[in-house]
């Protein structure tokens, strides 16, 4: 069995513009400071693809993607 | 550091720094930074050519061109190697001494991040979506007045409006001081287009501008200390950088980089937008047919293609080696926005206005890292709103010829008229 998915930040590459947060609001917010909280980091396979989309889409390249277990 | 100074000899025989380049249109100039692309994507070359300042003057050797979607994402995102704090970001030479750096955009960590954090509350996804609707409300009146109108410049009347109006609700502009705010941060972008008169004039029509944006940040600031509110200049007036409160040049510079990044960048893709609807009736006959749920993926095909700042300076602070080009500590380095977003390698067809295209990143807001556009969520939201409005009440609007603007650094249209019954 594959371990889970899960969206990992690299904190000394994000800036806080919430670009992940646009695409998916539910699992990322923006604090008023500026700093990311990831609300639900588990990335079930059928929410992969917008989870991609949103780690593609990061222009800090601050997101990615790990399985547990690798 | 020596800055801009080093000459290196010329890599490639194709010109992108005479006023003849740039005075021609997209497209045409595309052609050369697709040769570039293809076989220089990194190149060095003479310093862009001034009206009035020559080079001996302004004393810049030259710069480096980066060109390829790829090497322009590296670049931003290594602000370590290539600071915008040295030099400034504006590849167009100005008068030695006389350029001010424009307030963020123009430093490097830590003193980038303190200002960012001043206003980061403002770009939160939460707080552009709770000014939603204040922007709708604004791009319903806009388009409601010009119903009816004949032919107008759609420029003045449409794609100037609502990021002028947005920018002064963000700020704290009152509505009295909006127009004038607006038009001295349009002046300052129309420094180098030939319609703007040369010599004095010019300068002295900088230094109005930019006298406009003080008195207008310095008596707002003087409110906002009186009464805070919930807006940018509250945040400013607040603020403290490493302990010390910011003074009146400082926020007077963040003022006159907002009245430019705020202003102009959404009014350019709004006008060229709309050029691209009216050549494209299939394009917007398909975003018609599901709005809402094909608006946001359409937005970033309209910035793609609209890419409206055309590049921003860099210097490199140490040696470094780039697309198969020593770069060395104290060079100017350019990255053309305007290029990356045509890069066959990331973008299939690229000049073809898609909104069905694949949604992959382009450079529109910048190539990432820290200096990626911080109002790119509030121009996302005025687009979707603004457009909204033109494609439903405006179905019938005949678009005429473009004026283009010339210029390096803005990918700008001054004049578009349209014929609405």
């Amino acid at each position: 069995m594959p371990g889970t998915l899960r969206v990992v930040v690299d904190r000394s590459r994000c800036t806080g513009i919430g670009i992940c947060e646009s695409v998916q609001p539910l699992r990322y917010e923006v604090g008023d400071d500026g700093t990311l909280a990831v609300l639900d980091d588990v990335v079930p396979e059928e929410d992969r693809a917008t989870a991609e989309e949103a780690i593609f889409g990061c222009p800090a390249s601050a997101l990615s993607l790990i399985r547990e277990g690798d | 550091m020596l800055l801009h100074a080093k000459h290196h000899d010329v890599t490639v025989d194709l010109d992108i720094s005479s006023l003849d380049f740039w005075s021609r249109p997209f497209e045409t100039r595309d052609e050369t930074f697709a040769r570039l692309r293809a076989k220089a994507p990194v190149s060095w070359h003479p310093p862009i050519e001034d009206r009035e300042i020559p080079p001996e003057v302004h004393g810049q050797a030259g710069f480096w061109a980066v060109t390829r979607a790829e090497d322009i994402t590296y670049v931003s995102q290594h602000h370590e190697i290539f600071s915008s704090e040295l030099g400034t970001t504006m590849l167009h030479p100005g008068l030695p001494g006389r350029t001010e750096p424009a307030s963020f955009l123009d430093m490097d960590p830590p003193k980038h991040a303190a200002y960012r954090k001043i206003m980061s509350a403002t770009f939160t996804p939460k707080a552009v979506a709770k000014l939603a609707g204040k922007i709708e409300e604004r791009a319903t009146a806009i388009v409601a007045r010009v119903i009816g109108a004949g032919t107008i410049d759609f420029v003045e009347e449409v794609s100037a409006k609502l990021p002028m109006l947005t920018i002064a609700d963000l700020v704290g502009v009152p509505e009295s001081h909006i127009e004038t705010f607006a038009a001295a941060g349009n002046d300052l972008v129309l420094l180098n287009d030939p319609s703007t008169a040369a010599g004095e004039a010019r300068s002295e029509r900088a230094n109005r501008a930019m006298g406009t944006i003080a008195a207008i940040a310095l008596e707002l600031a003087a409110t906002r200390r009186a009464a805070p509110e919930d807006d940018i200049m509250t945040a400013l007036v607040s603020a403290e950088v490493d302990g010390v409160r910011l003074n009146d040049m400082d926020i007077i510079m963040v003022m006159a980089l907002l009245s430019v990044a705020g202003n102009d960048t959404t009014k350019q893709t709004t006008t060229r937008t709309v050029l691209q609807l009216a050549r494209n009736p299939a394009q917007r006959d398909w975003l018609m047919e599901d709005y809402e749920g094909r608006i946001t993926a359409s937005v970033e095909e309209f910035v793609r293609h609209a890419s409206p700042v055309i590049q921003f300076a860099r210097t490199a602070t140490q040696d470094v080696e780039l697309g198969g080009q020593q770069i060395l500590a104290g060079d100017r380095v350019g990255v053309f926005y305007c290029s990356g977003n045509r890069d066959e390698r990331v973008h299939a067809d690229a000049h073809r206005f898609d909104l069905t295209r694949p949604r992959t990143p382009n450079v529109g807001f910048g190539g990432g890292g820290i200096h990626y556009c911080l109002g790119n969520g509030v121009a996302k939201a005025q687009l979707r709103a603004l457009f909204r409005e033109i494609l439903t009440k405006l179905p019938r609007m005949e678009v005429g010829e473009p004026d283009y603007l010339v210029s390096d650094f803005i990918n700008g249209v001054k004049h578009l008229p349209v014929t609405i019954g």
